[in-house]
């Protein structure tokens, strides 16, 4: 039998295989972010909110991406039944959803580098964070959103409803996380329920790295941490996995 | 059976599903224990009407859908406690299942291939083998968009092969909105399986394709097993020896009426619609009945005579009437 890496590489080639076929789509996807952040730069944001808004673009590029795409692949293998192909293969759960996850990585990581590359060079936004640790930090933020966007897909219902649902959940965390602004401009009820997605941990991971604030970074990885093993555990246990 | 009374690949003893009671409704019972056994090279066919609980029962013997209570065992392994491993010795082919659109045929048997356990250094040389064995090699490159439903079973049907193991095949109504070449084809490879050695457990709706495939019928209906055996006792379990066909009942003259309702006053209906009743005959081959059909021919009646078949067999064990 293989192993989880084994597998994993499987479904890693067979989407390149075949994201090769969809390749103008993918580059569209890929550019949208950093056009749509070069616009609100050039034109509308004042020169102290960049770094927010920069914060606010790469967690769009990485954990929203991931909630969607997720949510999307799952309900469209639900749609076609092959989901149940896949609940009968020998493999997890958690290297199923994985495999529909992993290969929008780099996707998000490449659109993350070049927002971030922008932002520096085009703007003069002040980053002082070492580029191994700044990658080690997306890829928590990427997984600790991994387990919402598989929630969103097997309670979301058909294609449509998760789409739905996906661009609810996206909404209500980009404006009630405060991804584009301070967590303080929230009132102080809302703060609470802020502190409870985890993309505010991650805007707060980035804006603590990108200001050399090392104490809060920690903080905000621990809790990263902790959302990541609770929704892969929740995967991993075989949540809707098989219906009951 | 094809090779002798092998072991047991898979062993379901009092298979229940009971679905909660939603809004008022009472509780639905899918299954109400539902035992089975299938053995290395024996292919058993599962028939029943809509609703009738097989896809609940694949389902649950696939891993797919807990039951309420039972147990069911594929090579010795429990679905229920160790479904991981007791999948790497079952390969599924669902009711409505349709393959990613933008892979090709060897891409899908090949990567889910290595997914399913098959080794990535011998993979493509496996994945040609598998190809070949169900009449694929010419579509190998094309994309699953291109193929036609057919195809694309035969796809599914690869993948379900791909990997170690498989000792237990799982179709759920393998040959549904195939036209009839394709629907041969499918049931040589899966003869062809059979024949390898492998069990196969299949739903159908199809009389004929359950004739043809299974050394065993299991007749299914409201979640219980109603019938089981070879599909020569089944047949016998017919409720006569023949059957009168008679065609646009509802075009019949005066003079073929009455003579209808003569008949069916000597044999009973053992299926009415508008347009097409049928009548159990107990001798086909006596020279009454032989003469009963002379005369309706005489009147222009469409009827035909036959002895009695799996069908009416089946309609007697399910007392329901087919569709057309």
């Amino acid at each position: 039998m293989n192993g989880v890496f084994t597998q994993l590489r499987a479904c890693m080639t067979q989407f390149f295989k075949s994201a090769q076929r969809e390749l103008g789509l993918i580059l569209a996807f890929f550019l949208l972010f950093p056009l749509g952040f070069l616009f609100f730069l050039s034109i509308l944001v004042q020169p102290s909110f960049r770094p927010q808004i920069l914060v606010g673009s790469i967690m769009m590029e990485v954990a929203l991406i991931n909630i969607n795409v997720l949510a999307q692949s799952v309900a469209q293998d639900k749609q076609s039944h092959f989901f149940d192909l896949w609940v009968s293969f020998p493999v997890s759960p958690l290297v199923y959803v994985l495999g529909n996850a992993l290969p929008w990585l780099p996707v998000s990581l490449l659109t993350a580098g070049v927002t971030l590359a922008m932002g520096i060079y085009l703007f003069g936004i002040s980053v002082a964070v070492a580029p191994l640790l700044l990658l080690v930090a997306l890829v928590l933020i990427w997984s600790s959103t991994t387990g919402i966007g598989y929630l969103v897909a097997v309670y979301g219902g058909n294609p449509r409803q998760v789409n739905m649902l996906a661009q609810f959940v996206g909404i209500v965390m980009t404006f009630f996380a405060p991804i584009y602004y301070p967590v303080t401009a929230l009132p102080l009820a809302a703060q609470y329920v802020a502190y409870a997605w985890p993309l505010t941990w991650g805007a707060i991971l980035l804006k603590a790295l990108f200001a050399s604030n090392l104490t809060q970074a920690a903080i905000a990885i621990l809790v990263l941490s902790l959302y990541t093993a609770a929704g892969y555990a929740l995967i991993a246990l075989g949540l809707r996995w098989r219906a009951k | 059976m094809r090779n002798g009374g092998g072991e047991a690949v898979l062993e379901a003893r009092d298979l229940t599903k009971v679905y909660a009671p939603r809004r008022g409704q009472p509780p639905v019972h899918a299954n109400r224990g539902i035992s089975l056994t299938v053995h290395k090279g024996e292919v058993v066919a599962v028939l029943g009407p809509n609703g009738a609980g097989k896809s609940t029962f694949l389902r649950q013997v696939a891993g797919q859908l807990l039951p309420t209570s039972g147990t069911v065992r594929v090579c010795g392994i429990d679905v229920i406690a160790s479904p991981l491993a007791a999948k790497r010795c079952m390969s599924v082919i669902p009711q409505e299942c349709s393959p990613y659109d933008s892979l090709t045929v060897e891409e899908h048997v090949r990567y889910f291939g290595i997914i399913k356990g098959m080794d990535p250094r011998t993979a493509p040389g496996e994945t040609s083998r598998l190809l070949s064995e169900v009449g694929l090699t010419e579509h190998r490159t094309k994309l699953i968009r291109e193929l036609s439903g057919g195809l694309k079973r035969r796809v599914l049907i690869a993948l379900a092969l791909a990997g170690p193991g498989n000792q237990l095949l799982l179709l759920d109504e393998p040959t549904t909105g195939l036209d009839p070449a394709s629907r041969r084809t499918v049931w040589k490879v899966i003869e062809s399986l059979a024949g390898k050695g492998r069990g196969v457990l299949l739903t159908t709706h199809y009389i004929d394709e359950a004739e043809y495939l299974a050394d065993r019928i299991v007749i299914i209906a409201q979640g219980r097993i109603l019938a089981e055996g070879s599909p020569l006792e089944i047949q016998s379990r017919s409720a006569s020896k023949g059957r009168l066909d008679i065609y646009d009942v509802d075009l019949l003259s005066a003079a073929a009426k009455a003579e209808l309702d003569s008949l069916k006053g000597v044999w009973p209906v053992s299926f009415a619609r508008e347009d097409h009743l049928r009548l159990a005959v107990p001798d086909p081959f006596s020279p009454e009945a032989v003469a009963r059909l002379q005369g309706l021919s005489g009147l222009g009646v469409k009827a035909t005579l036959a002895p009695a078949s799996l069908e009416d067999a089946y309609l007697t064990i399910a007392g329901e009437m087919p569709e057309t």
